[in-house]
């Protein structure tokens, strides 16, 4: 390294001084809605007057609450599983598949990573339309699955690209059959990207909110939407704590990455 | 008499319009060591996939004690094989992975833990059972993979380059280990390497390959001594070769003039179809004899002296014909004829006809 860090002299200061202006610039916003839930003015004013838990007492007692949030995590786990493994047979055939149009094929199903989400669920809504799947909980999660499964398969296919197909064929010379040495041989060794794959399928179904908007009913809302509507009718700080939830859940998660990853490298 | 252990007829493989083996048949008995050599793109591998039943082959047959292997797939054949690269299972241990052909057979613990313990004692192993691969050096990982080949007593155990990773001095000493375990366990093995001096320190018999097909197929010594083609002549062993022309041939051995006026009766011939009279003679370094004068009764070639190189035991002396071919030459140490040697001199070469080859 030319530039090392020690020897900057006052510069190394400037360094210091950006980082932490950009460590502020991502997470202030959350620490701000933090606090504002644990406040006790019904107003959202900052800083609080005095400290209160009286939001996360309403949420839990509210039933609507609780059942956006069962939502959310039904439909997410659902879009989980079927992304792992749509996303596994798909990137199979992306990586050991051998005909014309697999780098289009892969591109394609990349698509859904750049296209406007909007655009997807204005098209997804008018195509369930017809189907009678707006406020179903397969609409829910088809839509999310067409954003999460270029994660999936992003993830898995790199792993698999790193898996030597050698490893395979000594399993299957050793008496595994072909199945069976997937399972027994490939799937295990892989199986950082399978979880990986898992957990940004489940976070983008778990926070997405516009495809969310356009397939939910009344009856049927995720926490995002939830926290929308309500947003718009009365800027209740119970919206606060859901969010701070919403955002806890999450980070419990990645830490969760963070663990099984130090895991799999051991 | 019986039918031989493994057969292999005439084996065929296209790939498309390109044919990765042309007919390859060749018959190895049980227990023997048979090497296929080979440099790159030459069949050699594409034989051990059909044999391992990764590629079917476009025609012929694989017979294992007379039965035909092609209808078996991969899994069912009961064959052992280390791999070039290093495919030992990342996620177990040492143990579960010479274990994993016993397990997916559904023997008993105790069976396995006995296997286990009894190939770590064969690979020189002990007390590696719970390191995981990663954990382990090239030379470490390709003796599990042996062990792990051979946990289920396969009749015949392939081998794709499994040394070509290792830097030569491990290479040897695993070279040794091999030949060892083959000893010891009578395993037929299957070898395939681009690496000559590999192929002659470990093999009973060696099949050089080369375009798709098996130029020969026998011992070292008699690849050595008896090239059947110029390919064989080159690839085994230091050669040189001088061109020459072909006066007279009766198909066995041939008459030939070398440079402007020395004629050498009685070469071995080795002629590939047509009739034409420039050809390559093949001499082999250490047959080569040379003299300091022109010897009075039998015929010589003037060479000039480029280069002495001492080499040990050895003297290897680079010389340049009349019109302009190198010829080696390797002397013991301490020669007569290198005393007092030096570069630009001019000396004369010999050698026994019956010892030499003609290629045309």
């Amino acid at each position: 390294m030319l530039l090392h860090f020690e020897r900057l002299g006052s510069w190394k200061w400037v360094l210091v001084g950006i980082t932490a202006l950009t460590t502020a610039f991502l997470l202030l916003p959350i620490l701000f809605i933090a606090a504002l839930s644990f406040g006790s003015s019904q107003w959202l004013i900052f800083p609080p007057p005095s400290w209160t838990l009286r939001w996360y007492r309403e949420f839990f007692a509210d039933p609507r609450w609780i059942e956006a949030a069962w939502t959310s995590f039904k439909i997410a786990a659902l879009v989980t599983v079927f992304s792992v493994g749509i996303g596994l047979c798909a990137s199979f055939a992306l990586v050991r598949g051998r005909f014309k149009g697999r780098e289009a094929l892969k591109a394609l199903f990349l698509t859904p990573m750049i296209l406007p989400v909007v655009v997807l669920a204005v098209a997804l809504y008018a195509f369930f339309l017809r189907l009678g799947l707006n406020g179903t909980v397969t609409g829910f999660v088809i839509a999310h699955l067409v954003v999460a499964l270029p994660f999936s398969i992003l993830a898995i296919t790199n792993a698999l690209e790193g898996f030597d197909k050698s490893i395979e064929d000594a399993a299957v010379l050793c008496g595994a059959s072909p199945l069976e040495a997937k399972f027994r041989v490939t799937l295990p060794a892989i199986g950082h990207g399978l979880f990986s794959a898992a957990i940004f399928s489940f976070l983008t179904s778990w926070d997405e909110v516009v495809l969310a908007i356009f397939m939910a009913s009344p009856t049927l809302q995720t926490l995002p939407v939830r926290i929308w509507t309500t947003l718009r009718q009365d800027l209740t700080p119970v919206i606060a704590s859901a969010s701070t939830l919403l955002v806890l859940f999450t980070i419990l998660l990645m830490m969760l990455v963070a663990l099984v990853r130090k895991g799999f490298k051991s | 008499m019986t039918a031989p252990f493994l057969q292999i007829r005439g084996i065929r493989k296209d790939y498309g319009k390109v044919t990765a083996v042309q007919d390859v048949s060749l018959e190895i008995r049980r227990g023997e060591f048979l090497t296929f050599l080979g440099p790159s793109g030459s069949g050699k591998s594409t034989t051990l996939y059909i044999l391992a039943g990764f590629q079917d082959p476009t025609a012929g047959d694989i017979l294992l004690e007379g039965r035909s292997l092609l209808s078996t797939p991969s899994h069912l054949r009961q064959i052992g094989m280390v791999f070039q690269r290093y495919t030992l299972f990342p996620h177990l241990t040492v143990a579960e992975n010479i274990g994993f052909p016993l397990k997916v057979r559904r023997k008993s613990r105790a069976e396995i833990d006995a296997k286990v313990k009894q190939m770590l004692e064969l690979v020189r192993l002990e007390g590696f059972e719970d390191r995981r691969p990663s954990e382990m050096s090239g030379g470490q990982q390709q003796r599990v993979a042996l062990a792990r080949a051979l946990s289920y007593d396969p009749p015949v155990l392939l081998m794709d380059e499994p040394l070509s990773a290792l830097d030569k001095k491990l290479r040897e000493e695993i070279q040794h280990e091999i030949r060892r375990i083959h000893q010891e366990t009578e395993v037929t093995i299957l070898y395939v390497t681009h690496d000559q001096e590999e192929a002659l320190r470990m093999s009973d018999r060696i099949a050089v390959f080369s375009k798709g097909v098996i130029d020969q197929v026998g011992t070292g010594s008699e690849l050595y001594a008896e090239p059947a083609t110029r390919f064989v002549a080159e690839f085994i062993g230091d050669s040189d070769f001088l061109s020459c022309a072909v006066v007279a041939s009766n198909g066995q051995s041939a008459d030939i003039r070398l440079g402007d006026d020395w004629l050498v009766e009685g070469v071995p011939l080795h002629a590939r179809g047509g009739g034409r009279n420039e050809g390559a003679l093949l001499l082999r370094p250490e047959r080569v004899q040379l003299h300091r004068n022109q010897p009075a009764a039998t015929g010589a070639l003037p060479v000039r002296v480029d280069d002495l190189t001492f080499l040990g035991s050895n003297v290897h002396v680079a010389t340049t014909t009349g019109w302009g071919e190198p010829v080696a030459i390797r002397l013991p140490f301490g020669h007569d004829a290198i005393d007092g040697l030096s570069r630009g001199d001019t000396v004369w070469l010999g050698f026994d006809p019956r010892t030499a080859h003609v290629f045309c």
